[in-house]
């Protein structure tokens, strides 16, 4: 089941960032990469901040998905940038594709990478550091610990739909969505409120300052990673009020 | 347990969480049609139906102002952290509060006002095609300069301009359609269950 | 000390059922009290209103009054009275809330807001009294049920609370597990801990209670020692609705059917998850029209032989031969039918009637059909309601209504009896025997000797992946059963 929108377990694999560091390069990778144009100092911003995926997921020792990533975004970007406006109007929806995926797919390999090698408690603790409201906070847990489960049940009535033969192209084709999806939330909603009551007897929601054993904390790479994104913001800035071009 | 304070309790909010999830799934599972390119655009319409069907459950359990908020502002949460992005942050807390105030309106027992809210609320996805929009429309300058007019026309003519209120607009309607749709199976499913 | 003043409560809900009337009780300090009784008499009522879920989650009208040291529950917010009272569910996939070990132990502590230091310290000692080092660090994920229930236990006694209360929570286990709980309890016993458990199986507790509280329709008829409860007759524990309370002895039991000669030959079922081999048969073969019980230890391979056999695992080979003809992986989807453990899944209409309609090719007669099943069953008063409404022995019927109605020959039942009461298991035996009847030829992966000795005669006992021996009843597997059994109780 890999199911999980954040691991449950720490890998030990690799270079441990503070999740606060990993959403601030979310947000930088959204802001350059994703909005960014392509011209002037552009060029070399844009693969500069691309580069942070990459060097993150060495870090992570996810080396096959660091070379696939990285041969991908180059031809994404150097069809756009090179060949492209060489093929004319023709090419105009190829550029489109290339140029949206080009765009997307850092902010996707970062959000990969934040979800693959954050622990749901690393990410309760770092936000309760930043003081976010327990309003958010504890869905916010819950939703982690949730949407496996509903995976799981989403599994199992597919397994139970296939055993009464409802399938594409099967009986009852047209009713597949409902067949599918309703006992789903049936069963989840059920579950849920099973979840609901044991957490609440454990005291969650108590009106008292809560507590967290998980450790997070700013090290020297989070450091690293911090001033190589806040470098290419600045850069961003420069070139938004005219120091560069 | 006292049902007259407007506080958010923790059993609304591990509510909120556990409705998220059975939205959020819903929603991913039928984004992976979005490879496909030619559902990229139809997306704005089947996500908000699919998922207007728990949102309409998620509503009877809503009687206090800012539950739908949280919702929106998670799904924001999630968009940014699995990378598509920060606008969603920002629609999704927008149309949440809408809806908040259109479901508060109605008492949150209003049927009509929940199928509103539902179709409000489903605006927050509109997040995940702002940047097609806004990027481009920095890049439509860039495009002009470097490879001519008529290039640049064409460029744009896949997802123009007028294609965001439109999708704006399909959102809303699905939401609005899934709204009505999810009141049907509240009362053919969902009530029968025991769950709604 | 806790007390009970004249309680009644009953749910808002008005689908749930387990009101109870008129408790008045009292339990000591130290002690360990069973709550017996079938399904829906109120037990979980009971202990719901000892941790304050009642009413400060569960809505309803309550009357009288639950006090724990001499403190009203119901005037208590949740959180305060978690520190004093805690809780173990039946459902261990639904009971915790972090997703790895650490956290789960450390979240109650956390929600009160114990300094880190004192969090840490106290979960070294629960790790070094529950013996459950190795568990640490894990993801909760990827723990197996008895796994899973163990931390339930850890975590509910981080904050050390006087008070324990266990809601059915063996229901979902396997008989190894079973005894690893009851050592759980044993240590809360010696720690002076006062322990309250609804529960239907009673064997790995009579040992360990010092009082047994009989409940039926929502009030206290029986309130006696364990004493007292030991002397009770078999007949009448069987009439009160009970489990034995005692190792299952086969030999009194088993049956002597004649089986055919027709056989169901299982050829080349191999499958693996990843590098990890899970199922290795070469060829067996069950006479076809018996029930064949599938035992072995968790992990054994149990349900994945099960999967293979209904087609489920995709990527499995082998072939089932019957009648002269065989069936690859994919016909089996059609062969075969899987009541899961977990009937909840399998059911997708708005009405039991339709359900068994849905499995049918829509003639004009299916209706009559369909009510002939479901009178078979013994259902077919519910064949307006909706699936999902139903209690889970309820939809287990009307799970096996669709199977029937679909023609289907062989059925697989996986713990069809797992969390049942004692009425509740002689049900399922009778369908089962009723399935027998029509010829169909039934394989159960079960835990529960009762059921085994009261319907199986074939057995598949599976071990590594494998079939270790296959037989009727007999001297050497009824010997190889009692050990089996044993051993799992940890005797």
């Amino acid at each position: 089941m890999d199911w999980q929108v954040l691991s449950s377990q720490a890998e030990n694999k690799g270079i441990r960032l503070d999740p606060r560091t990993k959403i601030f390069l979310l947000l930088t990778i959204s802001i350059l990469v994703v909005g960014g144009e392509v011209s002037g100092i552009m060029i070399v911003i844009k693969p500069l901040t691309a580069l942070i995926p990459f060097l993150l997921l060495l870090s992570s020792g996810k080396w096959r998905q660091a070379i696939c990533f990285t041969t991908l975004f180059t031809i994404l970007f150097l069809c756009e940038l090179l060949i492209l406006p060489a093929m004319g109007t023709s090419g105009f929806l190829l550029l489109f594709f290339c140029g949206l995926f080009g765009r997307l797919l850092p902010g996707v390999v970062m959000g990969y990478y934040t979800v693959s090698t954050t622990t749901v408690s690393e990410f309760v603790a770092a936000m309760e550091r930043m003081h976010v409201t327990q309003k958010l906070i504890i869905p916010l847990a819950v939703l982690f610990r949730f949407f496996p489960t509903v995976m799981e049940e989403y599994h199992n009535i597919g397994d139970a739909m296939r055993m009464r033969g409802i399938r594409i192209g099967g009986r009852k084709t047209s009713k597949m969505l409902e067949y599918r999806f309703i006992p789903m939330m049936i069963c989840s909603v059920k579950i849920g409120e099973e979840l609901s009551a044991a957490s609440l007897t454990r005291g969650l929601g108590a009106p008292i300052k809560r507590t967290n054993i998980c450790q997070v904390g700013f090290h020297k790479f989070d450091g690293c990673m911090l001033l190589y994104g806040g470098l290419m913001l600045v850069l961003n800035l420069f070139r938004a009020i005219g120091l560069l071009w | 347990m006292e049902k007259t304070t407007n506080k958010l309790q923790a059993k609304d909010l591990v509510n909120v969480g556990i409705y998220a999830a059975i939205y959020l799934v819903i929603t991913m599972i039928l984004s992976f049609l979005s490879l496909v390119p030619i559902f990229h655009p139809l997306l704005t319409v089947i996500c908000p139906i699919a998922g207007s069907i728990p949102f309409m459950l998620f509503l009877t359990k809503t009687k206090k102002f800012g539950m739908i908020t949280i919702m929106g502002v998670i799904m924001g949460i999630v968009m940014l952290l699995t990378g598509m992005g920060y606008y969603c942050l920002l629609t999704g807390f927008v149309a949440a509060v809408l809806a908040d105030i259109a479901a508060k309106s109605g008492n949150y027992v209003s049927a009509k006002k929940s199928v509103l809210a539902s179709g409000i609320f489903s605006l927050w996805y509109i997040g995940n095609y702002l940047a097609v929009f806004i990027t481009r429309e920095a890049h439509y300058q860039h495009v002009i300069e470097s490879y001519g007019q008529a290039y640049a026309d064409s460029y744009m003519s896949f997802y123009p301009n007028w294609m965001l209120p439109v999708l704006l607009a399909a959102c809303f309607i699905s939401g609005i359609i899934g709204g009505i749709w999810g009141k049907k199976i509240l009362k053919k499913h969902f009530k029968k269950a025991g769950i709604a | 000390m806790l007390e009970f003043n004249n309680v009644s409560f009953s749910y808002d809900a008005a689908s749930t059922s387990g009101q109870i009337s008129n408790i008045t009780l009292t339990i000591p300090e130290g002690q360990v009290v069973l709550i017996c009784g079938e399904s829906g008499c109120g037990k979980t009522t009971l202990t719901r209103l000892i941790n304050g879920l009642i009413p400060n989650y569960y809505e309803g009208d309550l009357l009288g009054s639950v006090r724990v040291h001499g403190d009203k529950i119901s005037e208590k917010a949740l959180y305060e009275i978690a520190p004093v009272v805690g809780s173990v569910f039946q459902n261990p996939r639904s009971q915790f809330f972090a997703v790895d070990t650490n956290s789960e132990l450390a979240f109650g502590c956390e929600n009160l807001g114990w300094p880190e230091e004192k969090i840490t310290a106290r979960m070294k000692e629960v790790v070094a009294d529950f013996h459950i080092q190795f568990l640490m660090n894990r993801s909760i994920f990827a723990l197996s049920g008895g796994e899973k229930q163990k931390i339930a236990c850890a975590s509910a006694a981080m904050m050390n609370p006087e008070i324990l209360v266990l809601d059915e929570p063996s229901s979902n286990l396997d008989l190894k597990s079973i005894h690893e709980l009851g050592k759980v309890i044993r240590l809360w016993k010696d720690q002076g801990k006062t322990i309250i458990i609804a529960e239907h199986r009673l064997s790995y507790l009579m040992d360990l209670v010092d009082r047994v509280l009989y409940m039926r329709d929502g009030e206290i008829t029986d309130d006696m020692s364990i004493q007292e409860f030991k002397k009770l007759s078999r007949e009448e524990i069987a009439r009160m609705g009970l489990r034995s309370r005692l190792p299952i002895d086969f030999k009194q039991h088993y049956k002597t059917a004649s089986l055919s000669d027709e056989q169901i030959t299982m050829s080349n079922f191999y499958f693996s998850y990843g590098n990890q081999p899970a199922l290795q048969i070469d060829s067996v073969s069950v006479p076809k029209g018996s029930v064949i019980g599938i035992v072995g230890s968790n992990g054994a391979g149990k349900t994945t032989l099960a999967r293979c056999l209904c087609g489920l695992e995709k990527k499995s080979s082998g072939e089932i031969h019957m009648d002269g003809k065989s069936y690859s992986s994919k016909k089996r989807l059609n062969l075969c039918y899987m009541v899961m453990q977990n009937p909840s899944h399998q059911l997708f209409t708005e009405a039991v009637l339709d359900e068994v309609m849905l499995s049918m090719d829509g003639n004009e007669d299916d209706q009559v059909t369909a009510e002939q099943i479901l009178m078979d069953l013994n259902i077919e008063t519910l064949k307006q309601r909706h699936p999902m409404s139903l209690s889970g022995g309820q939809q287990q019927r009307v799970a096996i209504a669709s199977a029937v109605a679909s023609g289907r020959e062989i059925m697989v039942f996986d713990e069809p009896t797992s969390g049942l009461d004692f009425r509740h298991m002689e049900e399922v035996a009778a369908v089962l025997e009723k399935l027998q009847q029509m010829g169909k030829t039934l394989f159960i992966i079960t835990h529960d000797p009762e059921l085994i000795q009261r319907c199986c005669d074939y057995f598949l006992f599976v071990e590594n992946g494998k079939v270790k021996w296959s037989e009727h009843w007999n001297e050497h597997s009824e010997s190889e059963l009692a050990a089996f059994f044993a051993e799992e109780n940890g005797l």
